[in-house]
Formats: C-alpha cells, sequence, structure tokens
C-alpha cells in the first residue's frame, strides 16, 4: 500500500491505497463520482474516463494513483450540477450534443481543459483534444458545435438564456433540451455499472473458446477453494426452462450440453469482488468434445451439414418474393446488372458494456420476494416474460437504467439471464458489468448477407425486374433473424417502381456469433445491393445516376415490391432538393481530379423509403391527469439516446397545452408501464406517439363532456382521469404470404437520399469521407435537433459499416481491433430537411433513427467508384478491397 | 386468419389475439373448446375478466401476485383452470395480445 494524498473537486484527501489500482477505480468505486464512464476494459481506447488533472484532460483508467500525489483532479460532478450547471454542460445541453449520454462526461471534461487553455479554438483544434474520447451516437459535429457554443459562454458573447428556447413558446418544431440531457451532462444519470447495490457480489463467466462442441465435463473444484468465492453456478442450476425464447426456445443462459460459437456462456462465478470472481472463473475447466463447425451458410445448406440444433434444420427459414414475371423480363431487358454483393458480421458498438444488476426485493409478509432485474432492455415486458421462464421464477420486475446507446443490440437479452440467475440461486444482490470483449461474446450482431443480384431496364432507363437470391447467415441462435429476412422483402424495392420481382432469403443457422437487430436490420444489406446495383445500372445504361434514379420513382398509386400499393412517396422532391448540392459536389470532383495525382475525388449517391409502422404492429400509452393538472404519461417506450423523451413531452405539453414542466413520464419499469413494443423499428415517434396521442385526445374528450378543466372538475363528474391511448396499424395481419411474399408491409415510409463526396487515394487505397449531404422527409419534425442528431450518427455510423468496421469471431475484441470511428475520421454534414405530413403520421411524423444509415454505405462505395473507377462489391471497403479492385492488390 | 364467433379474426402463431379489441365473450367461448373446456364456469370467468380488465386499464397482462389477490384465488388453482395454465390458457382466453409486436 501507499499513501497519496489528492484534491478531487476541491476536497483534499488521503488515501492509502493499492499501487496498482487506477484513478478511475477510485473515482468510481471509492468515491463513488460515477460520471467517469468505463468501456475499454482500462485499455485507454474509449476516453470514456476522461477527467482533469492538473489542468489537463487524463484518461483516468491509465492513472494509477500513486503518481498522482499532490495532483488536482476535477471530474463531471466538480462541475456543476441540475440546478446550477457549467456553462460547458449547458453548452453541451443546448447544442444537442447529448443522445445516450456515455461520453459525455469525458467529453465536457476534455472541453474544459481545452477552453481553459484556448477560449477560442479552431475546429481542428477541438478535434484534437477531443480525439482520444469515442462517440456512437453523434457523429461528433453536435459536440464539436457544443464546445464552440461553450466558448462563445465562456468569452461572454452570448449567455445560455439566449440560446434556449422559450419554455413557454411553440413546443413542436423547437430544438427544446432533452429533460435527461442535464443528468447526463452532470454525470448523474445512472447506468447499470453506476447503481450502487449495498452488499452486491459480483459475476464473472465462463465463455466457450470453441465454435461447436459437446461439453462433457465442467471442473469447478480448484475454482472453488479460490478466495472470496460464493459459489459457481452451472445449467443443472437454473430452475426454469433456461431457454432465452424471443422467438424460438434455442438459446441457453448457461449451456447445458452444447456450444455452438466462440463465446456461449457455459459457467459463472460469483464473487465478493469482480477480480476473484474473472480469477475463479479462469480455473474452471471444460472439458469440450469438438464436433463439425459450421462456418458458413454454405457449408450449413451442405447436405452432409450435422445439424446445429437437433429440433431445427439449419436452414431455419426462408422466404419468397414473387411478384410478376422477372425472369421473363430480365430476358427482355435492354440492360441487366448481374452480379454479386456481400455485407459483413458487424457489431453495434453500444459503448456501455453489457452490465447489469439484479437482486431480491422483499415483498410483503408470505409472499415470495421480487427479483428485479435492472438493465439495458428496449422492450422491457417481452425481456421479462423471456426471464420468467427461463429462470422458471414468476414474481420479477426489470427496470431500464440509462443506456449507453444500442442500436438494436438490445433487442434481445444476455447479461441479464445471467444475473437474475445468479440472485435467484445464490440469493445475493449481483453485478455483472462484463468486460468489453466479454460483451462483445455475448451480444448479438448485425448479420451478414450474400446476395446474387440482378436488375433490368428498358431502353428508356426504366426499371424492369429485379432478382435476388440472398443468404443470411444467422449465427447460432435465431433470435430476431427472421426478421431481417422478411424485412429485407418488405424495402426490396427501396425508392422505387420495378415492375417484376423474384426473390429468395434465405437464414442458415452457422457456428458463427448469432445474429439479431442492428440499426435498419435487413435493409441496410439489401439496399447496399439494390443501390450498387442501380448505379451499375446507370452506367451501362449512360444515364446521370440521379436522372436514373428519379425517373424510376414509385408513384402514388404504385405498389411496393410486396404489392402495397402507396398512398404517398415524396421522393422525388428529395431527389430536385439534393440536386444543386449534387451539381456543385460533382463540378468540385471535377476541378480536383484535373489537377491530376493520385487522389481522386467521387461523388456517390444512396436512397431509400425506409418502412414505418410493420404490418400487425400496435402500441398502447397510459396518460392520467395528475391532480395538479399535469400529465403523467405510462408507457415501457425506452429511451437509449433516440430523444424519445423529448418527443413524449413536447407532443403532450402540445396537446395539453401545458408547461413542458407539468409533464411526467413513467417508462422504465415493468410494474408502471404499459407493454407498447420494443424501441426498434423505428416506430416510437410514429406508433408510441401515436398511442399517446390518442390517449390525449380520448382524456380530452372527457374532460369536454364534463365540462371539465382541472383533475377535480373531472373527477367530481364521476370521469376517469386514466385513459388507454392505442394505435395499430391498418393491416392487422403480421405477415406476408409465404409463398409470394405479397401481403401488408409496412404503413408509412421516411424517405431519403443521401450522397457522399470521397477521396480515393489510388495508391495506397485510402478512402475519405469529405462530405455527407442528406435530403430527408420524415414528415412534421418535433425537435430539429433530435432529428440531426440521428442523422450525423447514422451517416457516420453508416461509413464505418462502409469502411472500416468488422467482427471477426475470435479476433474483434476491443474497440481498436473492431476500428471504431473516431472524431479523425468524422466528416463535414449537411442536411436538407422536408416535412410532408404523413396520413396516419403522429402529427404527421413517421420516424427516423434507422433510415439514415441505411443509404450511407451505397452512397459511399457509389463515390469511390465515380472517383477512380474501384466497384466495392464486398462490404467493408478496406484499402486492399479497392486496390484490388483497381488491380493493384 | 381464421373465422370465428361470426368475425374474421386474425391469431398470432401461437394462438393469441393479433387485436385484443376484437375479443368477446362468445370467442372464448369457442377458444376455449378449442383448448379442452367444454364450459367456462363462473371461475374460469372470474379470472378472465380480471386479466382483461386489468389490461385494459394498464396495457399490460397482471402479475401472478396481481392476479392472485385481485381474483381472490390460489394461483394452483388459477393454473389448474386452463390448460396452458395462466400464460398460455388464460391470457389467451382473455384476449390479451402475445407481446411481441415488431412481427419477429
Amino acid at each position: 500500500m501507499k499513501k497519496v494524498r489528492l484534491t478531487i473537486n476541491g476536497r483534499s484527501q488521503q488515501f492509502i491505497i493499492d499501487p496498482k489500482r487506477v484513478l478511475l477505480d477510485l473515482l468510481r468505486e471509492d468515491l463513488q463520482l460515477t460520471g467517469a464512464k468505463q468501456s475499454c476494459d482500462r485499455k485507454g481506447q474509449c476516453g470514456a474516463c476522461t477527467v482533469i488533472v492538473n489542468n489537463k484532460a487524463v484518461r483516468s483508467c491509465l492513472s494509477k494513483v500513486v503518481d498522482l500525489e499532490g495532483a488536482e483532479v476535477i471530474t463531471v460532478e466538480g462541475l456543476g450540477t441540475p440546478q446550477n450547471p457549467h456553462l460547458i454542460q449547458e453548452a453541451f445541453v443546448l447544442s444537442g450534443a447529448i443522445q445516450c449520454g456515455f461520453c459525455t462526461p469525458a467529453m465536457i471534461m476534455a472541453a474544459k481543459a481545452l477552453l481553459d487553455e484556448n477560449p477560442n479554438p479552431s475546429v481542428e483544434e477541438i478535434k484534437a483534444a477531443l480525439r482520444r474520447i469515442l462517440c456512437r451516437c453523434t457523429g461528433y459535429k453536435k459536440i464539436i458545435e457544443a464546445v464552440q457554443l461553450a466558448g462563445r459562454f465562456l468569452r461572454k458573447e452570448i449567455t445560455p438564456d439566449q440560446v434556449r428556447p422559450n419554455p413557454n413558446g411553440p413546443k413542436i418544431g423547437v430544438n427544446h433540451p432533452r429533460p435527461s440531457a442535464i443528468l447526463k451532462a452532470c454525470g448523474v444519470a445512472e447506468f447499470s455499472a453506476d447503481i450502487k447495490v449495498e452488499g452486491a457480489a459480483e459475476l464473472a463467466v465462463v465463455h466457450s473458446p470453441q465454435a461447436h462442441a459437446r461439453i462433457r465435463s465442467i471442473h469447478t473444484a480448484t475454482a472453488e477453494k479460490m478466495p472470496g468465492i460464493i459459489g459457481i453456478m452451472t445449467a443443472k442450476d437454473i430452475k426454469g426452462t433456461n431457454r432465452l425464447k424471443l422467438v424460438v426456445a434455442d438459446r441457453p443462459v448457461l449451456c447445458d450440453t452444447t456450444v455452438r460459437y466462440i463465446g456461449d456462456p457455459v459457467a459463472a462465478v460469483l464473487a465478493e469482488t469482480r477480480e476473484q470472481a474473472v480469477a475463479a472463473a479462469q480455473a474452471i475447466e471444460v472439458a469440450y468434445e469438438p464436433l463439425p463447425v459450421i462456418k458458413s451458410p454454405t457449408e450449413g445448406l451442405a447436405k452432409d451439414a450435422i445439424q446445429i440444433h437437433s429440433d431445427q434444420p439449419n436452414l431455419c427459414y426462408s422466404q419468397p418474393q414473387i411478384r410478376g414475371d422477372a425472369e421473363a423480363a430480365l430476358a427482355q431487358s435492354a440492360f441487366v446488372v448481374e452480379t454479386d454483393f456481400s455485407t459483413q458480421m458487424n457489431h453495434q458498438a453500444p459503448l456501455e458494456p453489457e452490465a447489469c444488476v439484479s437482486y431480491l426485493e422483499e415483498g410483503d409478509e408470505g409472499e415470495e420476494p421480487t427479483l428485479v432485474v435492472i438493465g439495458r432492455s428496449i422492450n422491457i415486458h417481452v425481456h421479462l416474460g423471456m426471464l420468467q421462464g427461463a429462470l422458471g421464477y414468476e414474481n420479477m420486475r426489470y427496470e431500464e437504467a440509462y443506456t449507453g446507446g444500442q442500436f438494436g443490440i438490445k433487442i434481445d437479452i444476455t447479461s441479464e439471464g445471467l444475473a437474475g440467475a445468479a440472485a435467484l440461486h445464490f440469493r445475493r444482490p449481483v453485478r455483472y458489468i462484463p468486460s468489453l470483449t466479454e460483451s462483445m461474446y455475448l451480444s448479438p450482431k448485425r448479420h451478414p448477407f450474400e446476395m446474387k443480384f440482378r436488375l433490368g431496364a428498358d431502353r428508356q432507363g426504366k426499371l424492369t425486374a429485379l432478382a435476388m437470391d440472398y443468404v443470411v447467415d444467422n449465427g447460432a441462435y435465431l433470435s430476431a433473424g427472421r426478421a431481417m429476412v422478411f424485412r429485407a422483402l418488405y424495402m426490396l424495392s427501396g425508392s422505387y417502381y420495378i415492375p417484376a420481382v423474384k426473390a429468395l432469403g434465405r437464414l442458415v443457422y452457422t457456428n458463427n456469433p448469432w445474429g439479431a437487430a442492428a440499426r435498419g436490420a435487413g435493409p441496410p444489406q439489401a439496399n447496399f445491393a439494390l443501390e450498387s446495383a442501380m448505379d451499375m445500372l446507370a452506367e451501362k445504361i449512360g444515364m446521370d445516376p440521379l436522372e436514373f434514379r428519379l425517373i424510376n420513382s414509385l408513384k402514388p398509386g404504385q405498389p411496393k415490391s410486396t404489392g402495397r400499393v402507396v398512398e404517398q412517396w415524396p421522393f422525388p422532391e428529395l431527389g430536385e432538393a439534393i440536386r444543386p448540392h449534387y451539381n456543385r459536389a460533382k463540378k468540385e470532383a471535377e476541378d480536383f481530379n484535373r489537377k491530376g495525382g493520385p487522389i481522386r475525388r467521387g461523388v456517390g449517391l444512396g436512397t431509400h423509403a425506409f418502412g414505418i409502422s410493420m404490418s400487425g404492429d400496435s402500441a398502447n400509452v397510459a396518460v392520467e391527469l395528475d391532480p395538479d393538472g399535469g400529465l403523467a404519461v405510462f408507457a415501457a417506450a425506452a429511451d437509449p439516446g433516440e430523444g424519445n423523451d423529448s418527443m413524449f413531452i413536447q407532443i403532450a405539453a402540445h396537446l395539453m397545452d401545458l408547461p413542458m414542466s407539468k409533464i411526467r413520464l413513467v417508462t422504465r419499469s415493468t410494474d408502471r408501464t404499459t407493454a407498447t413494443g420494443p424501441a426498434a423499428g423505428s416506430r416510437m415517434t410514429y406508433m408510441v406517439g401515436g398511442a399517446m396521442v390518442d390517449g390525449i385526445q380520448k382524456l380530452k374528450s372527457a374532460m369536454a363532456e364534463a365540462r371539465a378543466t382541472t383533475y377535480d372538475q373531472l373527477k367530481a363528474a364521476g370521469k376517469p382521469t386514466r385513459y388507454m391511448g392505442t394505435k395499430k396499424n391498418q393491416d392487422a395481419a403480421a405477415i406476408i404470404d409465404p409463398t409470394t411474399g405479397l401481403g401488408p408491409s409496412f404503413e408509412s415510409q421516411v424517405h431519403s437520399i443521401q450522397m457522399a463526396e470521397v477521396e480515393v487515394n489510388t495508391q495506397t487505397g485510402d478512402v475519405k469521407v469529405v462530405k455527407v449531404t442528406t435530403a430527408v422527409d420524415a414528415g412534421p419534425v418535433i425537435n430539429p435537433q433530435n432529428l440531426e442528431g440521428q442523422l450525423e450518427g447514422g451517416v457516420d455510423m453508416g461509413i464505418g459499416y462502409a469502411l472500416r468496421e468488422e467482427y471477426v469471431a475470435g479476433q474483434t475484441k476491443d474497440w481498436i481491433s473492431f476500428r471504431f470511428p473516431t472524431i479523425a475520421t468524422a466528416c463535414e454534414m449537411e442536411h436538407i430537411i422536408r416535412e410532408t405530413p404523413r396520413v396516419r403520421g403522429t402529427l404527421g411524423a413517421t420516424g427516423v433513427g434507422e433510415m439514415t444509415m441505411v443509404t450511407t454505405a451505397p452512397a459511399v462505395t457509389n463515390a469511390i467508384f465515380n472517383a477512380c473507377g474501384a466497384r466495392v462489391r464486398h462490404l467493408p471497403a478496406i484499402p486492399a478491397k479497392v486496390l484490388a479492385t483497381l488491380g493493384k492488390s | 386468419m381464421r373465422s370465428l364467433a361470426g368475425r374474421d379474426v386474425f391469431f398470432d402463431s401461437e394462438g393469441f389475439l393479433v387485436d385484443p379489441s376484437q375479443w368477446s365473450e362468445e370467442m372464448a367461448e369457442q377458444l376455449a373448446r378449442e383448448i379442452g373446456i367444454s364450459f367456462l364456469e363462473e371461475t374460469h370467468w372470474r379470472v378472465i375478466h380480471f386479466i382483461r380488465d386489468y389490461y385494459l386499464q394498464n396495457g399490460r397482462a397482471p402479475l401472478h401476485r396481481e392476479l392472485k389477490k385481485g381474483s381472490g384465488m390460489p394461483l394452483m388453482e388459477i393454473e389448474g383452470l386452463f390448460p396452458g395454465g395462466i400464460k398460455m390458457g388464460a391470457r389467451l382466453l382473455a384476449g390479451l395480445p402475445n407481446p411481441r409486436t415488431c412481427g419477429m
């Protein structure tokens, strides 16, 4: 031990401390200053732990406490509070720079260190100062703008009150700060690992190093004798089905007989400290009998392939889509593109680990205790039901903590089953804070697609037919896999009218990591093929890519590939809106390229019509007039960073003519909320917001009928104060025809056309995205900053998907090997926003969370082709692939 | 989709009503016969109505402890009343939706 004296947030304290301990752990564990976060297993890769030490921004996970004798440390908690925030914290809130909030305290501390030294930094200086901190939500643009605004505040050029919208002014179409933003800016929003649970023990899990094997034995004797060990749990200790069933019951909480991918959980250790649990987990010996490993869908479909699940074939789902005679149409087409495309397995990469807390809460006398699980779920009621079945325990509650990003990864649950099972088995409160590597093992991935694609057009450039045969690597467990296949079909024709379609999607079990939802969930993969082929076809015909897209736009009254006829299709207007930008970009690229040299500039487009509200979807939201005249909104509406709190509060305040402070959201606990479906599919504004609007209309009708303007008057009239609002998709049938793939599909669409401007180094294959311009029509905008934030974060994620990111099982273990996009690669972005009200939209609005990345990858690869003639058909477009397509491998 | 109690009704793959507002007592009686209950007794109805009313008020199915308190019946008795138990029997007859809504 060593003695060290530090001043932390103005308070001088001495610490007698283990020389190995780092500042982050001292702050979080000993002082409960949990504003500084941990994401990268203390490797200094994420910067989420950044604090100020002696006026410099420092990654506290790399700073040993013993090296800091006499240092002055400032954490985000030392800057300000929600009641009295620092100007930098206000600037982040008012700039819309805060989404999930996991990186926010670190960004704010790095900004403070910069602005203390340089009150008027340039964009490049801001990027340099924040370069070590990762953000997955924002695309960094609004963070840079927040630092600029903070500089203006600090230089006294402007005050927060001059920027803050009038809270008593209009509610819709205004950048009212998110209610949760100030809590995140001040580091007091509690994420799962921040929650203090008295007496909690720590869980560590043994993961399979084998991709496919029988478990012969699990030897725990050595581990059991290690210090601090409370116990070891294997499958036999789980009392329920031990299967987490989202759609089919194929995924065990802990594997019993067989492991099916690298990372499958096999055993769990509970100990007094995490270090003890991890050490014991490493001492558990598991004997495996290797089984043949199915590495790809092709292997899985082979006649003699081993069946991964005894009760289900490896081909676990297939769905055709057939409309018209595509073969005949292609045979008669003047122009046909025929090629193949593929997209990679990817990690959604939320910064927060798959953290979870679970404990037993005493019930009334004679009642069994309630098992409480606190985690990152975006669908708490469904996940509660899954846990009840898997653990064999009914009396449960799920609570959503603040969530550090998710991007589809939490459509299914992982750590919750393990933590809940351990809390039940050992009757101890449990914290399960997996490492980053472990979180990557545990969580589902974006499905890789292999696509054989044909697209035809006639002599006038009108599309004639599309044919696609695609195979989806499902990985070891089904989860939401089927949805990836049919969602791709629902949106197969994208923005266009295509008279004939012949497609077949097949989903195949393999021994790769299992897939589930990832932002866009199916369409990003299929639309990469469509939009690449559109450019290839335009090239073949000799038409401009924008013109080619616009002449093929679907029109109201025409059908999508599913046969569903659309009533609104405001896509051509977007094309016209982006045209001047497109012409500008093409001219700039021509001027640039005229100079010669190895770096070539190109311009590429991608479009999509992303479906909102799938057939069969429904939502319900309860609203209740509070005695003080305010409105309470009850719905399990997760908000992992998109800004659903803004949406609810601004709409409710607008409709009720109330101050926003009088709207009370109750969204996080299964005990108190309606089961309103997942925060997925870009459905929250359209479906859940729509259900809230319905509830408010019912309440207002009742008040009008009773001639009541207050709670007391409504009660006196004998009317209820609580009303259930619902919203249902027009089509009650949830699925398309199994043989034709025709039938109901999405009720509305958000339209987008995106333009990427890139520079390609033809000697190295490096691609730099200079700018992305997005023209979008999602209907009337409720909060412009929130919409822009989704666009910017989605574009950044789309560029990562296009150029860098890939999850390779057994190799991708941290943010470096994942190639996480940083502020250094963030590009310029511009938005063109149109607001066509949708017939059944919520105040006319749809949703925008996923659409924004669906078009980015093809826009980027089309721009690469435009720059240098390299057609990359297999993502990601890493330099080696760019060079290979240029014949320079 | 199939015709039940005089109307076209959509069910999901596990037999739950897609649209809970389509429910009727006549429909519950017909569904009950299909799962092996020839006649719905007063105790069945007490459970079905409690579950349904709870759902309409709260937007979710009641937890077992809430069902026990609300119906005044022991859980084991309720489980035994419905083939499929509370979750797959009583809730189904009460016309509650299968809470999966994203069409997965």
